[in-house]
This record gives structure tokens, C-alpha cells and sequence, in this order.
């Protein structure tokens, strides 16, 4: 189908957008019902929609080749934010950077991904990623109180609420966080925000055994040249804390980015299980390790040794994802591993929001 | 084969009461409402619960779970008859210290895990005022929260697996101690569904370190808004306390006569914080909270010196709802969320409504997550009564919503606030609620006529496309 075959009220919605991949469209849609006419017109002729925030995650889960890129950046607005309720209401392509940039002004944060690149706020919640942080502050599932989405067939869908606490209805806001758009394309979100505290330090330690000085550090991050304590409070608790660990201190809260490389791989075990996750790793592997979590994000400059590591992580209960890989390099070996129980009423949930499957479709564990 | 007889062929004639008396007993949680219970079953696993759930469905008979019965919106109820299946008899705990996790039965008591974790130096944060009576599986199915949520969340965010029989039998187990398990979160989900999408018979919850150090302030206030005041200013001032609680003076007072926690009675507000940590930020937090409140107003700041002392002030503010009984025989318990910065315009609402319907209405709530408690104490037996209760109630929650709030904190909806929903959501919302129910039990006999008002799933396509807009080439 040619571009003169969509309608014009698609059409008008064409948008160049840096680093997005070919496809025969590529809209940016302005509005909550743009995007609704965007999708419901790729459900009425069965065109396979990508959506595209920064770009950071596009990796994830194989995406097929698209007909449709639905850019988020032109619905990037902060559109209610109360500092005393510590919430925010944003549109989902906004910039973390810049979201993260003016909550800082009064000394608050949404606990996104802290060197999160051209990374927006609705493409980390599609896709589950979480703050270093998330040990001591949650990960960002948590930290969704509601979002709005536009479902395969067009309807605009709210649920959860503004407020800190809520019990409304189903937790469908929680089920969208790491749903790669299958029950709706986010279009909106109210997080639940965090102060940010005076002073941090940031200490450099042997192992991170020693950081069990501390109850509750607000992260422990050990990458393959160094192990550090994250702390943070005022700055009477930030030297008192530090001193307590016999390792060299630093002001400020310095986070590392995660590992870069053609291949990059999110390693998943129960959390005491993160240092011999780490010694699984083959060899060359670079690697950022959240202690207490079992969060660890690698790179590689090819597969080697993926299978063995993805049959550890799986024998214990773990996760090897495929989060970048070079097109057609990881051949047989699925970006998810062995697909999660439950896949049936996953397939019956996405069908009653994206009945053609026309977002992001396969990108999902089992080829959903 | 008959109901009965099928549902004692799988669980033994001693788990299953029959007897009228049994039978009326198990017909209502601590709500207000009663339904009509068929038969009332004990099942002893997760596989006898599979079992009764085919039964049920072969029967076409309806099933509610329960756990203790202390929930609040009839949830709990059997108002369409059928089986209660009560999980008591669940009460496995295997805790797993190093992953600072356990899997935990659905009948276990709330209090008795975190008294389990103890030894370990673990607890579990959602602390239920019933935290002594209520099981993990109804805070799972209410997502139950607490006084110590402020900081931590509700139970949703401690539980990172459950084992779940499904509407067609099945056992399946969702999530895991790993975290970010691929696919839908279909277990995030489960919690908070009020047994309305399946049967959660176990739970890996997530267990937190005991902050090393602890210390618990109560201040007083001469007005209601100096003490919301400070609230506010607190979370302003960046501290995000363990807990935040206040009670109005009316409260207090009927606390203060059964229990003698100590509270100040001429106060018109008290407020109850918790701050937890190290020992060099709870010193620095506890002064600042104190000079806060004094900058707003309040008379006093006492400081919990002992341990005795500390629990002394909270079984002043948990036992609150037990102290109605002196006032009246019944009471009606609001659980709506307001956003912080509203608390004082909302607290003045619900004053003017109580007066208005000429009404006993105290307060007690968590201030600092805005979630507010609004209690009617009544006698049930007075004519009329029960009619203005129920106006005020909606008056409330009308006045709640009005200023961006929810429906409920962490009661739930359950029987009692479904009709509402349709205040909270739009029809179209309505729809896709409905529509996850549908997938998950196309029959609908898990807890019938909860969460959802009757006509949620009544949106068509023919309607879906009012959302496209005008001249929208379809």
C-alpha cells in the first residue's frame, strides 16, 4: 500500500524521526485521538504498528519489520504536577532527561533510569526498566499510579488514579509497565514521585559484602573494575554513613551507565544469587550489577557462551534477555528464553486490547 | 452426584460445614451486608482447591474466597450464595533469608510472617490495622495497605509471586524471586482483584531488613489544619516518614476511654509519626519533624522513649475501630484517598457533611498518603438511620473525588462501592475492566456482583468508534 492509500487525516501526522527505522509510515501523532486514528486505522488493514519513543530499547524481543512507527515525541507534556502530592502527570514521550532535569529544580524524582540517553518516560514503562535505585526505592512498576493508553482498536483507556494510594478497580496500570504496548500504546502516566534528599556520597568497596554495614543503602553497584555504595540523605547521614564503610568516599551520587556493545543482555536471578551470576558471565563480558536485586545488564562483543549462561539463569529460577543483539546474529536462540506459565491468559488479555495484534506483535516471550 | 456430597467426597465431611448456624456465621466479612452462604469448605492445599473449584463449576454454583473476614465492603460475602472457601487451612511459611523472600499460604496471619521473620531481622511491611486477625491472601486479593505504607507501598509491591488456581482448575505459579519476570505481570494483577480472577493459595512475598532504629513522635494540635499542615510541610521538607497518622479529638477521646494509651483528649488533631533508619537520620528527621510541628501550631511533641511507650501509641491509633463499640453499636467505615495538598478542604467537607445529616463522624487516617477514614458510628435499629448514613457516604465520596481522590486506599471495593466505580471511571474504562474479568473467568462465578457494577462489559464495537474523531476515514 502506497502512501497515498491512507487517509488523510494519518497522513497529516507524518513526521521525520531521527533513527527510526524504515517503514513506509512514520507518524507523530499530536494528540490522545490521533493516536487512536493511527491505531485503529493499522487494525482496520492490518498494518503492523512499531511504537518509537527514544530508541534506547528498541532492541527488546526481535521487533518484526514495521508498516507503521508511531513516534511519542509530540506527546511529551508535563500535564499536572502538585510537589506537595509528590506526583506527576505526563504525557509518555517525554524525555526522561528533561522530566528528571525539572523535578530536580524542587529536589524530587520519578525513580526513572538515571543515565537514561534520548531514553522517553513511556518507552522505559513499556518496556520494565528500572532505576539503579530500585533496590531501596522500588522499581518503576511501583512507581505508576495511572497511566492512559490507546488500545489496537482505538479506544482510549485510563486506570488507577492520581493519587498515592489506590485501590480502585484492577491494576491495570501495573500490567501495562513491561507490556511493549501489547494492551495499549501509553500515552500518559502519573508517577508517583520521591525527594531527593541534600547530600550523597558515592564509596568505593572491596566486595559488596562490606555494604551490609548499612540497613538499607540506596544501592550497592558493582561493575567489573569496582564495587560502590550509593547512599544518600542529609549530609550529617551521608558522612556518618560512609564512614562506616572502610572505602574511598565521594560526594555526589556518580551512576554509572549501563555497559555498552553491539550485544547487551539483561540478566534476571534471586538476589542473593547476583555474585555468582557474575561469575557465569563469560569471558570479556562487561556488566552492572545491582546487589540486592538480581538486576544485571551486560554487554558483549558477540554471543559466545549466551547458551550456557541463559541454561544457569533458567536452572535457577532466572532470566537471560536478549536486550540488543546485530540482526539475524542470535538465530535460533529466542530473545526471552523459556517462555513464562500463564501464556494463555496472556494471549486472551491481548486480544481483548489489540485484537488484530498490531502493536509491536511477536515482540512479546512466546512470539505473542 | 449433588453439591454436597461431591464438595465431602473431595475434602472430607469435617471440611465442610452445612449447618444453618455455621453456615450464617460464614454469610458476612465485617461489612455491613450479609449474603447466604451454600456450603462453607476448609480446603487443605492448593490441589483441593482446584478440586472445588471444577465442582463449583460443574455445579454452576459461585465461589468467595476468605480468608479472616475483616474486610470491609462485603468482598468477603457470599451475596450471591454459593461456596465460601475459606483458606485458613493454608498456612505454609518458608522463608528465604538470604533472598529476603517467603513463600507464604494464603491463611497465614499477617502478623504471625512478620513475627516468623523477626529471628531473621525481616519483616513485612503492609501492616493492616487487623494485622493480628487478617491473612496474606486477603491482603493480597484487597492489596491491603496500612499505617507503614506511606513509605514502603501497599501490598502490591511485596508480592513478587503467587500461585493462583484459575477459573478452569488449573494451578499455575506467576513471577518469581528473579526480578522482571518476562511477559504481562499477569500476577501484579491478581493482586487487588478481590478474588474475582482466582484463588491465590500462596504468595512469595517480599520481606524488608528491621530499620536498626526506630522513633515514634505524637504531637498535638489545637486545630485539624495545623495538624494537616504539618503533614504537608513534612513531605515538603523532602521525608518521606514510615508513618504518618492522625486522629481528630472525637476519636481520641473514645480511644482514650477504653485503651489509656495517653492521648492528649483536649487536642483537636493528633498526629502519630514513625520514622525509621539509621540511627544518625532518625535523630535528624525526629527533631525536624518536631520543630515543624511547633512552627504549625502544635502544643506538644512527645517522643516515645520506650519500646513500651511506642507500642502503646499505636495500639492507640490500631485499636480505633474497636473503641466504637462504647459510642455505638455499628459503624461505617469510609476509605477514600484525597491528594495530600486537599486534606484540609476535604477534612472541612466531611465535617459539614456529618452535621448536615446530624451524624457521628470521627476520623482517623493515614495523613501522610491522603487516605482518609471518615467513621459513621450509629445504631442500626434507629429508623431512618441507615438511609442517611449511606447519603453522607456518598456525599463523601462524592466530595473526594470531586478534588482528584479515589474510591478506596486500601479497603477495596467489593459489594459495597461498585455502583460507584461508575463515578471513578468511564464507560469505556469500565469495559476494558470488564474485559480482563471475562478472560479470566468467562463464567463468573469467581465472587460474583464485586468490583464491577452490573453493565460493565456493555461496550460494543459500534461504540468504540465515537472515539475516533470526526471525519476519521474508517
Amino acid at each position: 500500500m502506497g502512501l497515498t492509500q491512507h487517509p488523510p487525516h494519518i497522513t497529516r501526522l507524518v513526521a521525520e524521526i531521527e533513527a527510526a527505522p524504515d517503514a513506509e509510515l512514520t507518524v507523530a501523532p499530536k494528540s490522545f485521538h490521533d493516536a487512536a486514528s493511527v491505531l485503529h486505522h493499522a487494525t482496520e488493514k492490518g498494518l503492523k504498528v512499531q511504537v518509537w519513543g527514544g530508541g534506547t530499547r528498541s532492541g527488546y524481543g526481535s521487533p518484526p519489520m514495521p508498516d507503521i512507527v508511531m513516534s511519542m515525541t509530540r506527546l511529551g507534556e508535563i500535564e499536572a504536577w502538585e510537589p506537595g502530592d509528590l506526583t506527576l502527570v505526563v504525557g509518555a514521550g517525554a524525555r526522561i532527561a528533561d522530566i528528571e532535569s525539572k523535578l530536580g529544580v524542587e529536589s524530587q524524582t520519578a525513580v526513572l533510569p538515571e543515565v537514561p540517553g534520548a531514553s522517553t518516560v513511556g518507552g522505559a514503562i513499556a518496556a520494565g526498566a528500572s532505576a539503579l535505585r530500585r533496590g531501596r526505592l522500588y522499581g518503576t512498576r511501583e512507581r505508576i499510579l495511572e497511566t492512559t493508553v490507546v488500545t489496537g482498536d482505538g479506544r482510549i483507556v485510563r486506570s488507577g488514579g492520581r493519587v498515592v494510594k489506590n485501590v480502585t478497580g484492577y491494576d491495570m496500570q501495573k500490567l501495562n509497565v513491561g507490556a511493549f504496548g501489547s494492551l495499549g500504546v501509553i500515552v500518559s502516566v502519573c508517577m508517583k514521585l520521591w525527594p531527593v534528599p541534600p547530600a550523597g556520597a558515592t564509596v568505593t568497596v572491596d566486595s559488596p559484602e562490606q555494604a551490609s554495614a548499612i540497613a538499607r543503602p540506596l544501592a550497592v553497584l558493582e561493575e567489573n573494575e569496582s564495587t560502590r555504595v550509593f547512599l544518600w540523605g542529609t549530609s550529617e547521614d551521608v558522612s556518618a554513613l560512609s564512614a562506616r564503610l572502610d572505602g574511598d568516599s565521594v560526594d555526589g551520587l556518580d551512576w554509572p551507565a549501563d555497559p555498552s556493545g553491539p550485544y547487551r543482555w539483561s540478566i534476571r536471578v534471586p538476589p542473593a544469587l547476583t555474585s555468582r551470576a557474575i561469575g557465569h558471565l563469560p569471558d570479556g563480558w562487561r556488566y552492572l550489577a545491582i546487589h540486592g536485586v538480581g538486576d544485571i545488564r551486560a554487554a558483549s562483543d558477540d554471543g559466545e557462551g549466551a547458551s550456557d549462561l541463559r541454561a544457569w539463569a533458567e536452572s535457577v529460577a532466572g532470566h537471560l534477555v536478549v536486550v540488543e543483539a546485530p540482526t539475524d546474529a542470535l538465530q535460533g536462540f529466542d530473545p526471552w528464553g523459556a517462555p513464562p506459565p500463564g501464556l494463555d491468559l496472556q494471549r486472551g488479555l491481548i486480544a481483548e486490547f489489540d485484537p488484530a495484534r498490531i502493536i509491536n506483535p511477536g515482540r512479546l516471550p512466546g512470539g505473542i | 452426584m449433588t453439591l454436597l456430597s461431591d464438595l465431602r467426597q473431595a475434602l472430607g465431611n469435617e471440611n465442610v460445614l452445612e449447618e444453618p448456624l455455621e453456615l450464617y456465621i460464614y454469610s458476612k466479612d465485617a461489612s455491613l451486608m450479609r449474603g447466604e452462604a451454600t456450603f462453607v469448605v476448609f480446603p487443605q492445599s492448593a490441589e483441593q482447591v482446584a478440586t472445588v473449584v471444577q465442582i463449583a463449576a460443574s455445579h454452576n454454583v459461585p465461589i468467595v474466597a476468605r480468608g479472616a473476614g475483616t474486610g470491609l465492603t462485603a468482598g468477603a460475602s457470599p451475596t450471591e450464595g454459593g461456596i465460601v472457601m475459606v483458606t485458613t487451612a493454608l498456612n505454609s511459611l518458608e522463608i528465604d533469608s538470604d533472598n529476603r523472600t517467603a513463600w507464604v499460604g494464603a491463611g497465614v496471619i499477617n502478623l504471625d510472617l512478620s513475627t516468623a521473620a523477626a529471628p531473621f531481622g525481616l519483616h513485612f511491611a503492609p501492616d493492616p490495622s487487623s494485622q493480628s486477625a487478617c491473612t496474606i491472601g486477603g491482603n493480597v486479593a484487597n492489596n491491603s495497605g496500612g499505617a507503614h505504607t506511606l513509605a514502603e507501598g501497599s501490598t502490591t509491591s511485596h508480592v513478587l509471586g503467587l500461585e493462583v488456581v484459575l477459573a478452569d482448575g488449573e494451578i499455575v505459579v506467576l513471577g518469581g524471586q528473579a526480578p522482571d519476570s518476562p511477559g504481562l505481570d499477569v500476577k501484579g494483577l491478581i493482586v487487588g482483584s478481590e478474588g474475582t480472577l482466582g484463588i491465590v493459595t500462596r504468595a512469595l512475598v517480599r520481606l524488608l531488613p528491621i530499620e536498626p532504629e526506630v522513633r515514634t513522635l505524637l504531637l498535638d494540635f489545637p486545630t485539624v489544619e495545623e495538624a494537616v499542615a504539618t503533614v504537608t510541610e513534612i513531605i515538603a521538607a523532602g521525608m518521606i516518614p514510615a508513618a504518618l497518622e492522625l486522629m481528630d479529638q472525637r476519636m481520641t477521646t473514645a480511644v482514650e476511654k477504653w485503651l489509656h494509651a495517653g492521648l492528649p483528649i483536649d487536642a483537636a488533631a493528633v498526629l502519630l509519626a514513625e520514622v525509621v533508619g539509621e540511627r544518625e537520620s532518625v535523630e535528624s528527621e525526629a527533631s525536624q519533624i518536631g520543630e515543624i510541628g511547633r512552627a504549625n501550631g502544635a502544643r506538644d511533641v512527645q517522643v516515645a522513649t520506650t519500646e513500651e511507650h511506642r507500642a502503646l501509641l499505636w495500639k492507640g491509633r490500631k485499636s480505633a475501630f474497636g473503641a466504637m463499640a462504647q459510642l455505638a453499636p455499628d459503624y461505617y467505615l469510609h476509605d477514600a484517598v484525597v491528594p495530600r495538598t486537599k486534606l484540609v478542604e476535604t477534612m472541612r467537607a466531611i465535617y459539614e457533611i456529618a452535621d448536615r445529616y446530624e451524624l457521628t463522624l470521627l476520623n482517623v487516617f493515614h495523613a501522610g498518603d491522603g487516605n482518609v477514614h471518615p467513621l459513621i458510628a450509629f445504631d442500626a435499629s434507629e429508623p431512618g438511620i441507615n438511609e442517611r448514613v449511606h447519603k453522607a457516604g456518598d456525599e463523601i465520596v462524592s466530595a473526594c473525588l470531586r478534588v482528584g481522590g479515589a474510591l478506596s486506599g486500601e479497603h477495596g471495593i467489593g459489594l459495597e462501592k461498585r455502583d460507584l466505580m461508575r463515578m471513578a471511571f468511564t464507560e469505556i474504562d469500565l469495559d476494558a475492566q470488564a474485559r480482563l474479568k471475562e478472560v479470566f473467568d468467562p463464567t463468573g462465578l469467581f465472587n460474583p456482583k464485586k468490583v464491577l457494577p452490573d453493565g460493565s462489559r456493555c461496550f460494543d464495537f459500534g461504540g468504540v468508534r465515537r472515539e475516533v474523531p470526526e471525519g476519521a476515514w474508517v
